[in-house]
C-alpha cells in the first residue's frame, strides 16, 4: 500500500470513524454543508451520521432538549408509512436541513463585517477623492493617497451628515457599530474631524430595486431609490475626538431586515483652518454582526409595510403568499408574518425554535 | 525509581524501504499495533518487527512527534507552551502529501494522541475551503451531474458565501 492515489478517497481509506473524528472538528457549519456536496457517498454520509445535529449541539448545548423534541415529531410519520427505511432517511435529511440551519443563523461566532457596500454620503467635498467607498478601507492612507469622506464645509456647526451602507444580507443580526473619525496628518495641528455624536438608523429603501452602488453621487443616489424606510433608529452616541476606531454598541442587538444602514454625523466640532468652515470627515466604519443567512427570504408588501419572512428550508416546495398560520399543511415552508420592529435576539431565537418545532406557523402580529 | 528493565527495553521496528528503528518500549507502547504484536507475541521480540504499511519518512515524523511529546509531558512546567509551538511547526512542515501520508500510517500504526491532533490539522487545512480544494484534498471524484451539483449549490447558497478563492 504505497501513498495515497489521485483519486482515492482518502476517507474510505480512514474509514466512517475516522472519517467522523475529522469532520466532527470542524466548527462552522458553513463548512460541513459545502462537505456533503462534495459527492454522493459524502451527501450520504454527512446526512447519516447527523453531523449537522452533532454540530448545533455542540455549539448550543442548551438546544438538546428542544432536538429530541424536533426527532420525536418527526418519529410520527413513518407509523403512517410503510417503507421504513426510506421515510427514515426524509428523517435525516430533514434534521440535517435544519440543524445545518440553526446552526448558521444561531451563531455569534461568525458575526463580522456586515458592510457590503457604500450607497451615498448626504454630501461630498471632493469628489471622488473623498467618496464615502473610502470609509470601507480601514486604513487612512491607501498607497499614496489618504482615504476618508468628507463631508461639504458649513458654517454652521450643527448641520448634519448621513451616510448609508448596504449590507451583506436582507437580514442581518446587528449588534455594534464602529466608525473611525478622519485625523488630517497633512494638515498643521493635526485637526480631527469627527462629529459630535452618532446615531444609527436600519431599513429598507421604499423601492424594492436592486440596490446597485455603482453610483455613489449624492443627489442620483437619492433619487434613484426614492429614499429609504428606516424601521429602527438607535440612541445617540456621543463621539469622541479621537484618531481610533470607536465602538458604539447598540443596547439591544437589532434585526435589520431590508439590508440599509443609515450613519447619522450629529454636530460638528472641527473647523478648517484654511476656509473656516465646519467639516466631518469619517476614515473608517464596520457594521458588526451577522447575517441571518439561510432559507430566509423577506417580501415586503407595500403600502402597509409589513413583511413577510419566509423559512423555506427546500427551495422547490410550493411559495404561498402571506398566510397565517397555516397548521392543516405539512409542508415545509414556514410563513409567519412579523411586524418589523426591534427584537431581541432571545426573542428571535424563541421564534424560530417555535416555528420549527409546533406543526403551526407562528404568527407574531404587534 | 527508575531503571526496570521494561521501560529500558528497546523494540526494532522495520518499515518498507527496510529501515530500522530503534524505539524505546515506552514510546512503542503509544504504536497500539506494535503493542499488540509484542502482547501476541508473549513479549518476545528479539527480531525487527515488520511495518508493511509504514514508510521511513512517517514513521521517522511520528517517532519524532512521540518522542517529543513524552519529554514535555515528563518535564518542566512551561511544558504546554511548547508544546503548542510544536505541534503548530510539526503541523505547517508539512505539505498536504504528507499529511495525508501521516495519517494513513497513524491510523495503520494506532497512534491516538497523534491522530486527533491529525484531524484537527485536517479540519483546519479544509476549513473555508472551496469544494474543487476539497474534493482535491481528499481526492474525492465528484458523481453529481452538472445539474445535480447546481441543484445543491442553489440550495445550500449560504453555505458558499467568503470561501477562500483556490
Amino acid at each position: 500500500m504505497s501513498e495515497v492515489k489521485n483519486k482515492l478517497d482518502l476517507l474510505q481509506w480512514l474509514g466512517p470513524d475516522m472519517s467522523i473524528k475529522v469532520l466532527t472538528h470542524l466548527d462552522d457549519p458553513c463548512d460541513l454543508v459545502r462537505v456533503s456536496t462534495l459527492s454522493r457517498s459524502w451527501h450520504q454520509f454527512v446526512i447519516e451520521n447527523g453531523l449537522c445535529k452533532h454540530l448545533c449541539l455542540k455549539m448550543f448545548p442548551e438546544l438538546s432538549g428542544v432536538g429530541h423534541v424536533i426527532e420525536v415529531e418527526n418519529m410520527i410519520e413513518p407509523v403512517s408509512n410503510m417503507l421504513g427505511s426510506s421515510s427514515n432517511w426524509e428523517c435525516l435529511k430533514r434534521n440535517h436541513k435544519v440543524y445545518a440551519f440553526l446552526a448558521c443563523g444561531l451563531t455569534p461566532s461568525i458575526s463580522g463585517n456586515c458592510i457590503s457596500d457604500a450607497i451615498s454620503a448626504s454630501s461630498t467635498d471632493n469628489y471622488p477623492e473623498e467618496s464615502v467607498l473610502n470609509t470601507l478601507d480601514p486604513r487612512d492612507r491607501t498607497d499614496f493617497r489618504a482615504s476618508y469622506w468628507s463631508s461639504k464645509g458649513e458654517s454652521d456647526p450643527s448641520v448634519p451628515e448621513t451616510l448609508v451602507y448596504k449590507l451583506t444580507s436582507k437580514i442581518c443580526l446587528i449588534t455594534e457599530i464602529h466608525v473611525q473619525p478622519f485625523k488630517a496628518y497633512f494638515q498643521p495641528g493635526l485637526p480631527i474631524y469627527s462629529a459630535k455624536a452618532v446615531r444609527f438608523r436600519m431599513g429598507r429603501p421604499k423601492y424594492p430595486t436592486e440596490l446597485e452602488s455603482a453610483e455613489v453621487d449624492d443627489i442620483i443616489a437619492n433619487h434613484m431609490f426614492g429614499g429609504n424606510l428606516w424601521t429602527y433608529t438607535s440612541p445617540e452616541f456621543p463621539m469622541l475626538q479621537e484618531n481610533c476606531l470607536q465602538k458604539f454598541k447598540l443596547p439591544e442587538p437589532v434585526l435589520c431586515i431590508g439590508g440599509v444602514l443609515q450613519v447619522e454625523l450629529l454636530g460638528r466640532v472641527q473647523k478648517q483652518e484654511m476656509d473656516q468652515l465646519f467639516y466631518i470627515c469619517i476614515s473608517h466604519v464596520q457594521v458588526v454582526g451577522w447575517p441571518l443567512l439561510p432559507a430566509y427570504d423577506v417580501k415586503i408588501h407595500h403600502p402597509s409595510g409589513k413583511c413577510t419572512l419566509k423559512y423555506c428550508p427546500q427551495t422547490d416546495c410550493c411559495m404561498s403568499p402571506t398566510r397565517r398560520g397555516d397548521s392543516s399543511s405539512p409542508s415545509r415552508l414556514r410563513n409567519f408574518t412579523t411586524s418589523i420592529m426591534q427584537r431581541g435576539v432571545r426573542r428571535w431565537e424563541q421564534i424560530l425554535i417555535a416555528a420549527l418545532l409546533g406543526p403551526g406557523a407562528v404568527v407574531v402580529d404587534e | 525509581m527508575s531503571g526496570i528493565s521494561d521501560t529500558e527495553r528497546m523494540i526494532t521496528l522495520k518499515t518498507v524501504e527496510g529501515t530500522l528503528f530503534d524505539v524505546k518500549s515506552s514510546i512503542a507502547k503509544d504504536l497500539k499495533t506494535v503493542q499488540a504484536f509484542i502482547d501476541d507475541s508473549d513479549d518476545d521480540v528479539t527480531s525487527p518487527i515488520p511495518l508493511p504499511n509504514v514508510f521511513t519518512r512517517e514513521l521517522s515524523r511520528i517517532l519524532d512527534y512521540l518522542n517529543n511529546h513524552h519529554r514535555f509531558r515528563s518535564g518542566i512546567e512551561k511544558a504546554d507552551e511548547e508544546m503548542a509551538r510544536y505541534d503548530a511547526e510539526f503541523a505547517k512542515s508539512m505539505s498536504h502529501e504528507e499529511l495525508k501520508a501521516l495519517i494513513l500510517a497513524a491510523n495503520y500504526l494506532n497512534v491516538k494522541d497523534l491522530l486527533e491532533f491529525l484531524n484537527q490539522t485536517v479540519a483546519d487545512v479544509i476549513q473555508n475551503k472551496s469544494v474543487e480544494f476539497v474534493r482535491n484534498f481528499f481526492g474525492i471524484e465528484n458523481d453529481y451531474t452538472p445539474e445535480e451539483e447546481e441543484k445543491l449549490r442553489n440550495e445550500n447558497e449560504w453555505a458558499f458565501n467568503g470561501v477562500e478563492q483556490d
